[in-house]
């Protein structure tokens, strides 16, 4: 390239984060950052990539896109970002992601809880043999969490400490958030601990998740922001997932919430070897 | 084709004013050889729902029927219709210039497709007090045994024994001959031009054909229908000889099953078209193939073609037909649109697409309606789409 620096961003624009990650021109991870998801979307795209340490923009925030840096959208607002060099479906970022960081040769299993969607990918033959979103509803998704932790005044910091401290496995039935939100107003009217409820709110995620598909391989890993920030989250879902293959390897992916703009700046460096 | 529905709604529309003429309305796939051989002029109601849906004026009266009593969950054909005719609005106004559609002096169902068209019709029974009558054929058919169609061509019989008094002298048995020997000429040059999708780019997609599909559906039994789908095909094979794409540079080959999402019919069409991906072939405009139809034995024929609607069938022959358009249209995978309001024309919910996929035909499913887009995300289905695309 002319000697000019090359640098690969991925933009994973969420419904709640933009994520941003930058690669080097060997590949290599050199920055992380994040902003809530606002509007003008573009706009604050461009902050979320602004940088003091790095900016792929020449001049100020509004600049155009330097040599050698190259964009790759992804998420729900990928199509949205016009400076945007490509761009990608969430499905085959977060895959690329994962395949990049754990090394992987087996079918595996993702399991990804955005703030919008569940999506459970199957992996074969390094690529995407099959793959499920979560249909008609919020519960199973991040918005489900957040809903009922609003509701519950429970920061959303405290809930796994609090889902470890249960001490009855309650469950939540209902496929609708307002209706799990009446169920746990009810339960609540009852005299329920609030440990067990956030216990039944992070079970009925489980569940929400297991009856996406049949999960059917030996390895499962774990992405998105919702499992790296509930870690006892990601120990129900092992747990689940114990019951119905002993054999099972569940795996937290590194860098969890930003495997979606990992794998789509890898997407960005391995288009232009 | 906007000049041949127009004349077909304009002509409804003087049918409908004028005392010497008489109209039936009928289900889309009803025995509509029947009436036209008996001189009526026949209006679709499952039409002018699409035309509802498509124009998105049924986000208007869908909610105005729910708040009358039908449900959401029910037929968005239904809801968006009876909402409309209580609001007293048509789509047709603005289309055409007509101020509300065409009354009834009969009205003819068939449950082939599902019952909710009885529930629709009734309600407009009433609403007339014009007579009714209702096809009932058994459903969800392994096979087509001669007593089914024994049972079906008496009905049709019957239902001519009841439409006689209503034009007041018997029917002309030859002009049913000649009406079902054009809805014969017309369902195979559109079977024809639905079959040069097979070829390599192709020269349509399934968003194309649910537009040219309309003369099938309202005009079969016409000379009207025969001569806009010879010209159609001489056209399309224009077309295969110049090379032309109507997806440029087209890649992917796809075959939808289930209804079209008529709100979103250009949208679904761009997403494609910029992903390069042709929508080739589809169990909704194949609907309107009838290949059974015998002018020299019409009554039966017209039961067999009737109740072999692929709608009417079990799984094994839903699995078997998908299989074989896809090796015929050389398909790279399959998208099911599960329909809310529409389970009878949603093929995924029997395990079908786990199915064909075990069989290595790639498939997905997108949840949507054919009229109601409070069932339809854009987001979701746009990401649906393209990782399907991406991962084929």
């Amino acid at each position: 390239m002319d000697g000019t620096e090359e640098i690969y961003w991925g933009v994973d624009c969420g419904s709640s984060e933009i994520k941003v990650v930058a690669l080097d021109g060997q590949g290599n991870i050199l920055l992380k950052r994040k902003k809530k998801t606002l509007f003008p979307l573009q706009d604050h795209v461009r902050q979320a990539l602004t940088g003091e340490d790095l900016t792929p923009f020449s001049s100020d925030v509004s600049g155009d896109i330097k040599a050698g840096h190259k964009i790759i959208a992804t998420g729900y607002g990928r199509k949205y970002i016009s400076f945007a060099h490509d761009a990608l479906t969430e499905i085959k970022a977060h895959f690329i992601g994962v395949q990049k960081q754990c090394d992987l040769k087996d079918a595996y299993s993702i399991i990804d809880i955005g703030g919008q969607d569940s999506k459970v990918i199957a992996a074969r033959n390094n690529k995407v043999d099959q793959f499920v979103i979560n249909r008609k509803c919020a519960a199973g998704t991040g918005a489900y969490i957040e809903e009922l932790g609003h509701r519950l005044e429970v920061p959303l910091k405290d809930m796994t400490e609090l889902a470890r401290n249960n001490d009855k496995a309650l469950s939540l039935n209902s496929f609708c958030t307002v209706f799990s939100g009446q169920e746990v107003i009810k339960t609540l009217m009852n005299g329920e601990r609030i440990e067990n409820i956030i216990y039944a709110l992070y079970s009925s995620v489980v569940k929400r998740v297991m009856e996406m598909t049949a999960i059917t391989t030996d390895i499962v890993v774990f992405s998105g922001g919702v499992l790296e920030f509930h870690p006892e989250l990601v120990n129900m879902f092992a747990r689940k997932l114990e019951e119905n293959n002993a054999n099972i390897t569940c795996i937290l992916s590194p860098n969890a919430q930003y495997c979606g703009a990992i794998g789509a700046a890898e997407y960005g460096f391995k288009s232009s070897e | 084709m906007s000049n041949v529905m127009k004349e077909y709604f304009l002509d409804l529309d003087r049918a409908a004013k004028d005392p010497a003429r008489k109209v039936a309305w009928c289900t889309s796939v009803g025995p509509a050889e029947i009436l036209r051989a008996m001189g009526f002029e026949v209006f679709f109601p499952e039409n002018h729902g699409a035309m509802l849906g498509a124009t998105r004026v049924c986000m208007e009266t869908i909610p105005v029927a729910n708040a009358h009593g039908y449900s959401p969950e029910i037929c968005s054909y239904l809801t968006s219709d009876i909402g409309a005719y209580i609001k007293g609005i048509t789509p047709l106004t603005k289309a055409f210039g007509i101020e509300e559609i065409p009354r009834p002096d009969v009205l003819v169902y068939n449950t082939n497709q599902c019952k909710d068209v009885m529930h629709w019709f009734e309600y407009y029974a009433s609403e007339f007090s014009a007579p009714i009558f209702g096809i009932h054929p058994p459903t969800n058919l392994p096979e087509i045994k001669p007593e089914y169609i024994d049972d079906v061509a008496r009905q049709f019989e019957a239902l001519i024994h009841f439409l006689e008094p209503v034009i007041g002298h018997p029917m002309n048995r030859e002009s049913l001959k000649t009406t079902v020997a054009l809805s014969l000429e017309a369902t195979n040059l559109w079977s024809e031009v639905l079959n040069l999708a097979q070829a390599v780019p192709s020269p349509m997609t399934f968003f194309d054909s649910t537009i040219y599909m309309g003369p099938i559906v309202v005009l079969r039994g016409t000379e009207i229908a025969v001569k806009y789908y010879k010209d159609l095909l001489g056209e399309l094979k224009e077309k295969i000889q110049e090379n032309h794409a109507a997806v440029p540079e087209e890649n992917k080959r796809i075959y939808w099953d289930g209804m079209p999402v008529w709100g979103r019919l250009r949208d679904q069409s761009n997403i494609f078209k910029e992903n390069k991906a042709c929508v080739v072939a589809s169990t909704y405009c194949n609907s309107w193939i009838f290949s059974d139809f015998d002018p020299e034995d019409p009554l039966p024929s017209m039961a067999r073609a009737y109740i072999k609607i692929f709608i009417n069938r079990n799984d094994q022959y839903k699995e078997d037909y998908i299989e074989r358009m896809v090796r015929d249209f050389k398909i790279d995978g399959v998208i099911f649109m599960a329909a809310r309001t529409c389970p009878n024309n949603s093929n995924s919910s029997y395990n079908l697409p786990r199915k064909l996929k075990d069989k290595g035909i790639p498939t997905i499913i997108i949840d949507g309606d054919l009229c109601d887009l409070r069932c339809y995300s854009d987001e979701q289905s746009t990401t649906l789409i393209e990782a399907f695309l991406e991962t084929i």
